[in-house]
């Protein structure tokens, strides 16, 4: 499989430079949809300026950065394209990496459940064949190389990239077993956007597995491997934080970077769900409105972590969906990457029921986003509600899709132990209903 | 004999060139007081505030003022006059093309040669102030701008309706003490005056020039803070006051200057008094460096020129006096007067080094480098170093 990998990545680099050198750069680096003012590239140049002058990066609300963003950026700035390239290629390497570690593993897995007979009689065409999993890894990859959101992403040279990267990382370190370095990804990931926190429970749940310690809280083997894992994950974000200390010599970084994601002061539009209400809401409400936006994002882990404790790889990707769904500033890079998984539940595409729906949806508000921005700020014949009706839309697909596999997923388990034809008491065909 | 006449003749000699000697001597002792008011040109600047006929008499004030400034010297092209309302040609007034100062139509002040340069509207705080600024658009012509260097003295009279702090332009806007206060600053920075002489005659026109922080001010005011300004008389036949008592008496005391005339500042403090005026008239003299004794009405309402003619050729070796200090204030060290410095030449000329840029400081690429290593080595264990090195 490198054959067919190296000329994707190729493929991948040429269109990305190619449009690095065409004059779309600029009108991609502009885009609402594309940079946030979390992640746009503006604000990384304006904030490595700000420390050239000597003055603190932070001063001005404008560079909300880590740290080690500035270091890594202080260093690479007349680079950064190739930066951003890279960037995208080791997030595609290690995603294929990882559904490959991860197709063995279900596969072994299948193997033994069907060795011990765990499977009813007549689900012999649910099952996976090494044949159809073939091409998943590099399917994948391609997902992710190929889709036109994270070429937006990375043309605008979008930090989004490097958290893409740094998120597939840890799924790659998690899917290998090593759980030093997951831990410390993991941190890593949190550093850069506090998000991935929610990631701690699915990447917890395949240790456990891996490890085969039963999920029980009474269990102490339980408790033990969790505080290992958690003093790993903690002790990293510690020392990862006291460095981001060092590098500048204050803790400016804390309220601008975490401060900023936590109260969304920054209402400029994007993709996301926060800007229209907050930019209407009287402002004694504006703290319960953002704990409770805040919340939604972290509440979803445990009920999921509940219902899918067998299938943690699966509950990555679902958390992925949630969290570029429900964070303060989204961008379309977050969205490529929960879709670069899709290919790997593909085995699922007869128990979807909203294909056309859920395409449809996202083909036409990804078409609507710039025609309704240019209709709101430039022509001046529509307002922000119709932007926000197709940020509404766009996250109500997003969620369907999510909604959808979900469905799809766990019905298939349930066919695989129940069977594939189900039938009522009285005999009747049965029907499946996700409550 | 012959020695007697030898020393008559030397001395009548010595006598005869020491005639011109010691009328040279003369003139340079007199040419230390041409130099002594330190100005070389002079102008006028003439507002009058207030509109509508019951205000005749502010325009009428205005126009006697221009009058005794043109009498004793000052041209057109060195004067700025601005009227906000036209009286003479008033559909109230009974008498046409008149602007009369005194009862009895004794005297007209609007006369056939008045050159108004900002009439009616345009009378506005804003082109005051960018006249004393010479903050004007390019297109502004000559006669509507103060072009006054730093070797002017300047006169500025305002006349209108006023209160605490403030003077009252065409009935809808107002201009502050401080705003003025802060124009001449402006105009001192840009050396457009050397000295200036500020009248004003309005209700409360002390609390106008309290403000003042400038050097080389000397400021008149026609009342206290407090108090009003009262005008003169009615005139029966026109039906307005047609003066103010302030003026009234100003131009009274400068119909007797003459441009020869040594009447210096101090009697021009004493015009007026409460007993003519009702009102207490007001001066400020402490920004002024010279002594008002020694200032001439003619340094500033007349364009005097100090031409001497001589056909012998003077010396003026000996320094040129310096102005005659203050009485009284001998104790207290005045210190010489010093332009802002507009242009940082030092600095210029002398560029500063180009900023280094930020560097990481090295604790922290070393921390950072050596906990990735140890991760790195953690992960993969010592013992696949060998198959590295």
């Amino acid at each position: 499989m490198a054959a067919p990998l190296t000329l994707l990545l190729i493929v991948a680099v040429t269109i990305r430079a190619v449009l690095f050198r065409s004059s779309l750069a600029e009108l991609i680096s502009a885009r609402v949809e594309v940079v946030s003012p979390l992640n746009a590239w503006k604000r990384v140049v304006e904030g490595l300026a700000l420390l050239d002058l000597g003055v603190s990066p932070y001063s001005g609300d404008v560079f909300h950065e880590t740290p080690l963003m500035i270091y890594l950026f202080h260093f690479t700035v007349d680079y950064a394209e190739i930066v951003f390239i890279i960037a995208d290629g080791i997030t595609a390497l290690a995603l294929y990496l990882s559904i490959q570690t991860y197709n063995k593993d279900v596969f072994r897995k299948q193997k033994y459940a069907l060795e011990s007979d765990r499977y009813s009689a007549d689900c012999l065409e649910l099952l996976r064949s090494p044949k159809e999993m073939f091409y998943i890894p590099l399917k994948v990859a391609m997902f992710y190389l190929l889709n036109p959101f994270t070429i937006l992403s990375c043309v605008a040279k979008s930090t989004c990239g490097l958290n893409n990267a740094i998120i597939a990382l840890f799924i790659f370190c998690t899917l290998k077993g090593s759980a030093l370095l997951s831990g410390i990804l993991l941190a890593l990931a949190t550093y850069q956007s506090i998000y991935p926190l929610t990631l701690f429970a699915p990447a917890l749940l395949f240790f456990l597995q891996r490890l085969y310690i039963p999920v029980n809280l009474r269990r102490s083997s339980f408790w033990f491997f969790t505080l290992q894992y958690a003093f790993m994950y903690v002790g990293s974000l510690v020392v990862i934080t006291g460095l981001s200390f060092f590098l500048l010599g204050s803790w400016d970084f804390i309220p601008s970077v975490y401060g900023f994601i936590f109260s969304v002061p920054d209402l400029t539009p994007n993709i996301g769900l926060f800007w229209y209400f907050f930019a209407e809401m009287f402002e004694h409400f504006r703290l319960f409105f953002s704990c409770v936006f805040q919340i939604n994002v972290f509440f979803y882990t445990i009920p999921l972590s509940i219902k899918l404790k067998e299938h943690p790889v699966f509950l990555i990707f679902m958390q992925i969906a949630i969290i570029s769904i429900f964070k303060s500033y989204p961008t379309v890079g977050d969205v490529a990457l929960y879709m670069a998984f899709l290919p790997a539940w593909s085995h699922l595409y007869r128990f979807l029921r909203n294909i056309f729906l859920v395409s449809c949806v996202l083909l036409a508000c990804s078409a609507l986003f710039p025609v309704l921005w240019h209709l709101w700020i430039y022509a001046g014949s529509a307002n922000s509600n119709f932007y926000y009706a197709i940020t509404l839309l766009f996250n109500f697909g997003q969620i369907l899709l999510v909604a959808d596999y979900f469905y799809a997923y766990l019905r298939r388990e349930h066919h695989l132990t129940h069977g594939l034809y189900l039938k009522k008491k009285d005999g009747t065909e049965a029907t499946l209903v996700l409550k | 004999m012959n020695y007697c006449n030898l020393i008559t003749i030397f001395a009548f000699i010595n006598l005869l060139v020491s005639i011109p000697h010691g009328y040279s001597n003369y003139v340079e002792t007199k040419a230390g007081q041409f130099f002594s008011s330190g100005h070389t040109n002079n102008w006028a600047v003439l507002v009058c505030t207030s509109r509508f006929w019951f205000n005749y008499r502010h325009v009428a004030n205005t126009l006697s003022v221009y009058r005794s400034v043109k009498r004793l010297g000052i041209p057109d092209s060195h004067i700025v006059l601005m009227l906000a309302d036209d009286m003479a040609c008033n559909y109230r007034n009974p008498k046409p093309a008149t602007v009369f100062s005194h009862k009895n139509m004794e005297l007209n002040v609007y006369g056939d040669d008045v050159e108004v340069d900002y009439r009616g509207y345009e009378v506005t705080v804003e082109n005051f102030l960018r006249v004393l600024t010479g903050r004007l658009p390019p297109s502004t012509p000559r006669s509507k701008r103060l072009l006054s260097d730093d070797r002017s003295n300047i006169l500025i009279y305002l006349t209108g309706h006023g209160g605490n702090g403030f003077l009252k332009f065409q009935d809808s806007e107002e201009i502050s003490n401080m705003e003025l206060a802060d124009a001449f600053e402006q105009m001192w920075q840009k050396r457009r005056y050397n000295e200036l002489l500020f009248i004003i005659d309005t209700c409360q026109g002390a609390s106008m020039y309290e403000r003042f922080y400038s050097p080389n001010l000397m400021a008149l005011a026609s009342s206290q803070v407090g108090e009003d300004s009262l005008s003169h008389q009615p005139d029966l036949g026109i039906g307005v006051h047609l003066m103010d008592k302030y003026t009234f008496y100003l131009l009274e005391f400068l119909e007797e200057v003459h441009p020869a005339s040594q009447a210096n500042m101090n009697d021009l403090f004493k015009v007026c008094p409460q007993s003519q005026c009702v009102s207490t008239p007001g001066h400020r003299t402490d920004l002024f460096q010279r002594d008002p004794g020694s200032v001439l009405i003619t340094d500033f309402f007349g364009s005097v020129r100090k031409v001497e003619i001589t056909k012998d050729t003077i010396n003026l070796t000996s320094p040129v006096e310096p102005p005659i200090k203050r009485s009284g204030s001998s104790d207290i060290q005045i210190e010489s007067l010093t332009y802002v410095d507009q242009l940082p030449v030092a600095e210029i000329i002398h560029q500063k080094p180009k900023q280094k840029d930020w560097h990481p400081p090295d604790g922290f690429i070393l921390g950072l480098w050596t906990l990735i290593l140890l991760v790195f080595f953690q992960t993969y264990g010592i013992k696949h170093l060998k198959h590295i090195f």
